[in-house]
């Protein structure tokens, strides 16, 4: 039914290279993933990698600070990043015909970033990155649920157990030294998938990209995953938590290890996490906002993590004076009752999934950056055009399987935040 | 150090792609309804978007929040539905009804797949045209809407965004209420209000379909008729209000003791959307706050640290609009970015933009223009804006053509009559108790305590 164009390419240099091309369309999307996120980060240098990405665009070696985002939005592009879990990615979209100009800015900075490294550009961004916390976190109602429930779900030294974000005391203390061999080991072309998508034409964009991209060596450090991505929680002592807080409304988060991304159950997790909580149809919807009245907003996603495990989330906002144990127990409830699924409960869930995927190949960008994540995690990034047909071979049976084995009460951290008495 | 190989200086453009908005065909119903379809190709998918003239301006003061309320309660089913039949039967097709009010119209839409569109499209005329508006469904919905008014409070993005409306317009206007209700408004509404609403208000004269994806204009034409034919009524016409709140500057504080954060609102009440300033508006803003490197950004965020993001923006309604600068900045570096904020707006109007800067934001807008318009959502949208706003039919076609025609004197004429350093209104939601002795300065300051 849909049919991304896909060419895949590999530099001497280790870069790994996915062309989509659509000459007549006059945007275009480059998309680079490092595969570095939060989950390499050690003891003491949490947050280290989402600083990174800040320094990142603090300028290289032909490029001044905030001359990248100038030089784009000089030409009509837009770019950003973000850092998560697993991975790091760079990205902007922008006119087809300034594409040579992106690809400059990205291999500028992935080859010679360091000579533009100073102390002055850490301090700003530390204190850019430290308001971000604040305005995201501690100025947020429920803005610590993350922090507290991965601590909850996964033990303590499991690669997901902080939040990308960091600690301010771990940010307070990088050094430009920590920055550097940081990207002598992760920001190399041996360790990142380049995308383009979108209006440009292949054999003139492999000549630029082998100009600018050719010279840069392979990366020099050690990269790794500290801590033990398979260790289980060993009891349940943390599996309940209860947190008075200045906010508006009782708030229930249930949250849970299942199968990693690449784990060829995830795709009935998925559609499991779709029945529960995607729309108002949902279980969810349907029990605990329009019939019992209990929740006014719920929802249920499940995280696509690679390392160990990945995580669905459950959370259902309660009503005005609603019983906060009643609310958990009616989540867990809904939980416990994907035990039974209909074949109308999955095919719901998949064509509700399909509209979704259809609406992110709409987008450039969306579709570059799935390009890259497929080519990143999976090592195929044609697995795009055919993520719908794996959604459709899930069955009633392999989600009932998957909940029996994974979504079972030993298997579940619940985080209820309750407002607090007031003064 | 770089390979000799490695340019030194950025590669400049190549040829270029010329974007064409999509062509937009234009019919009409005997009852009055426009329908309007945009078809492009690629992606499967088709958005249809009713938008009619039922925004919140049409609800007198008393009854505030009536026409959110009428519009989200369209969840709740219709005659030969139940709430939870009509979510099922939409999500069957993989497809969501969406309803969002503001102040102009009530839209509702979806987008589905193209092959599931006839289909979808019935159900979203039955939705419009035969409401169930079950009492327990107005009434859970209505008890969300209050629940939403009350909890504002403790998000600080939102209550600094609400404080803004309420000062920069003029006390009594319609702009200056909040466009939810209030929990006063809100509680008195009734099963009654919003039949009768909706039975006033959804009417095809002076709504529209907009139908934007892979489908033939003629099955659309054909469809709508089927789908709308039998609707029947005209909309009254309701003028809003607006005017601003104080002629000269004004510091209100909404105290937050113990916030760790304040949210800054900066700005005053302005033109309409209609405005011949409109192309100069957004290219002066560009220059303010509109993109990453314009000047407040890069003085508050990258220069002095003092910010996640800062940004400005024009947002301009059917009888009015405002102009409003939006940051959040730590308690203690609060007065210093109020006056950056001050300062820069000041430089700008006394001094106008640097050529530079101009060239630079017309190219930004132009160049990014096309990106808004990646999708069947975004395109119907726009052609919604058109409608409401009565913009010309050509707006999207020469978006591009119109903004590269700004010239340094249009922005820097637009900067003297639309800005107003002196009468701006800074609302600061954050701690009082620290914040208001080094705000002093500024100008006369307000305290709210309950907000």
């Amino acid at each position: 039914m849909i049919s991304v164009p896909c060419e895949e390419h590999r530099l001497e240099n280790g870069l790994r290279i996915v062309l989509s091309p659509e000459p007549s369309v006059p945007i275009v999307a480059v998309n680079l993933w490092y595969d570095v996120g939060s989950r390499n980060e050690g003891s003491g240098q949490t947050g280290l990698a989402h600083l990174f990405e800040h320094m990142m665009f603090q300028g290289s070696r032909h490029v001044a600070g905030n001359q990248h985002f100038e030089l784009l939005e000089g030409v009509g592009g837009s770019a950003n990043a973000s850092t998560w879990f697993d991975r790091t990615n760079y990205y902007e979209t922008l006119p087809s015909h300034h594409l040579e100009l992106a690809l400059w800015l990205e291999a500028d900075r992935m080859g010679w970033m360091l000579p533009a490294l100073t102390a002055e550009k850490l301090e700003n961004q530390r204190d850019v990155v430290k308001n971000e916390r604040r305005q995201r976190y501690d100025n947020q109602p429920y803005g610590d649920w993350d922090e507290r429930m991965l601590a909850m779900v996964y033990p303590p030294d499991h690669p997901y157990r902080h939040p990308v974000i960091g600690s301010l005391e771990d940010i307070d203390g990088f050094t430009l030294g920590d920055l550097e061999s940081f990207f002598r080991a992760y920001y190399a072309p041996d360790n990142a998938v380049l995308t383009i998508c979108g209006g440009f034409e292949s054999t003139r964009a492999l000549q630029w990209i082998k100009r600018y991209f050719g010279d840069i060596p392979p990366g020099a450090g050690t990269r790794m995953i500290p801590g033990d991505a398979d260790a289980e929680r060993e009891n349940q002592v943390d599996a309940n938590q209860t947190v008075e807080a200045d906010v508006p409304l009782t708030r229930v988060y249930a949250g849970m290890r299942v199968p990693a991304f690449d784990d060829p159950a995830f795709h009935a997790t998925d559609v499991a996490g779709d029945i529960l909580g995607r729309g108002r149809a949902s279980r969810l919807h349907h029990s605990l906002v329009l019939e019992q009245r209990l929740a006014k907003d719920v929802a249920a996603h499940v995280f696509p993590l690679m390392t160990g495990a990945a995580m669905m989330l459950v959370q259902a906002t309660g009503n005005v004076g609603v019983d906060p144990e009643e609310l958990a127990a009616a989540v867990v409830g809904q939980i416990d009752g994907l035990g039974t699924i209909s074949s109308e409960d999955v095919a719901r869930a998949v064509a509700m999934a399909e509209t979704a995927i259809l609406g992110q190949l709409e987008v450039a960008a969306q579709r570059a950056d799935l390009l890259s994540m497929f080519a990143t995690q999976f090592g195929d990034p044609a697995r795009i055009s055919t993520e719908i047909d794996r959604l459709r071979a899930v069955t009633p049976e392999a989600v009932e399987t998957l909940v029996g084995e994974r979504l079972g009460p030993e298997n579940r951290a619940i985080l209820t935040y309750v407002p607090r008495a007031s003064a | 150090m770089s390979p000799a190989r490695f340019p030194r200086t950025p590669p400049g453009p190549g040829p270029v792609t010329p974007f064409a908005f999509p062509p937009v065909h234009a019919a009409r119903l005997d009852a009055g309804l426009e329908v309007r379809t945009a078809r492009r190709h690629g992606v499967p998918l088709v958005t249809a978007l009713l938008v009619m003239d039922a925004g919140e301006a049409t609800v007198a003061g008393p009854r505030a929040g009536l026409a959110v309320l009428s519009g989200k309660a369209l969840h709740g089913g219709t005659v030969h539905r139940s709430a939870v039949e009509l979510a099922c039967a939409l999500e069957d097709m993989g497809t969501h009804l969406a309803t969002s009010t503001g102040w102009d119209s009530t839209v509702v839409s979806l987008t589905c797949a193209v092959d599931r569109f006839p289909r979808a499209l019935r159900l979203l005329s039955e939705v419009v045209l035969t409401p169930g508006y079950p009492g327990e469904e107005v009434e859970r919905t209505r008890e969300q809407q209050l629940g939403g008014i009350r909890q504002r409070r403790m998000y600080p993005a939102q209550l600094a965004t609400a404080a803004a409306a309420r000062f920069f317009f003029a006390e009594g206007t319609t702009y200056g209420r909040p466009m939810a209700g209030t929990e006063g408004t809100v509680a008195g509404l009734e099963r009654t209000h919003v039949t009768d609403y909706a039975a006033s208000r959804y009417r095809p004269h002076g709504a529209a379909l907009i139908v934007a994806g892979d489908v033939a204009k003629v099955e659309v034409t054909d469809l709508a008729a089927e789908c709308f034919g039998s609707w029947r009524g005209r909309a009254t016409t309701v003028e809003a209000t607006a005017g601003p709140r104080f002629g000269e500057r004004r510091i209100v504080i909404v105290h937050r003791p113990g916030a760790v954060q304040s949210e800054l609102r900066i700005g005053h009440a302005s033109v309409p959307r209609a405005t011949p300033d409109f192309f100069p508006l957004i290219v002066l803003n560009s220059v303010l706050g509109g993109a990453f490197t314009s000047r407040l950004n890069l003085n508050l965020r990258e220069d002095k640290g003092f910010t996640y993001g800062v940004s400005s923006r024009f947002l301009l309604r059917r009888a009015g609009g405002m102009f409003r600068i939006a940051t959040a900045v730590a308690t203690e570096v609060t007065a210093a970015a109020v006056r950056e904020v001050l300062a820069e707006t000041e430089a700008l109007v006394a001094s106008g933009p640097t050529p530079a800067e101009v060239r630079g934001a017309r190219d930004y807008l132009a160049g990014i223009f096309p990106l808004s318009m990646e999708t069947t959502a975004q395109v119907a949208s726009g052609i919604a804006r058109v409608f409401v706003h009565g913009l010309s039919a050509d707006h999207h076609a020469r978006f591009r053509e119109r903004v590269r025609a700004v010239k340094v004197e249009d922005v820097a004429r637009a900067a003297r009559s639309r800005l107003h350093p002196d009468a701006l209104t800074v609302v600061v939601a954050g701690d009082a108790d620290r914040v208001a002795p080094e705000l002093e300065p500024l100008g006369p300051v307000e305290v709210h305590h309950d907000f």
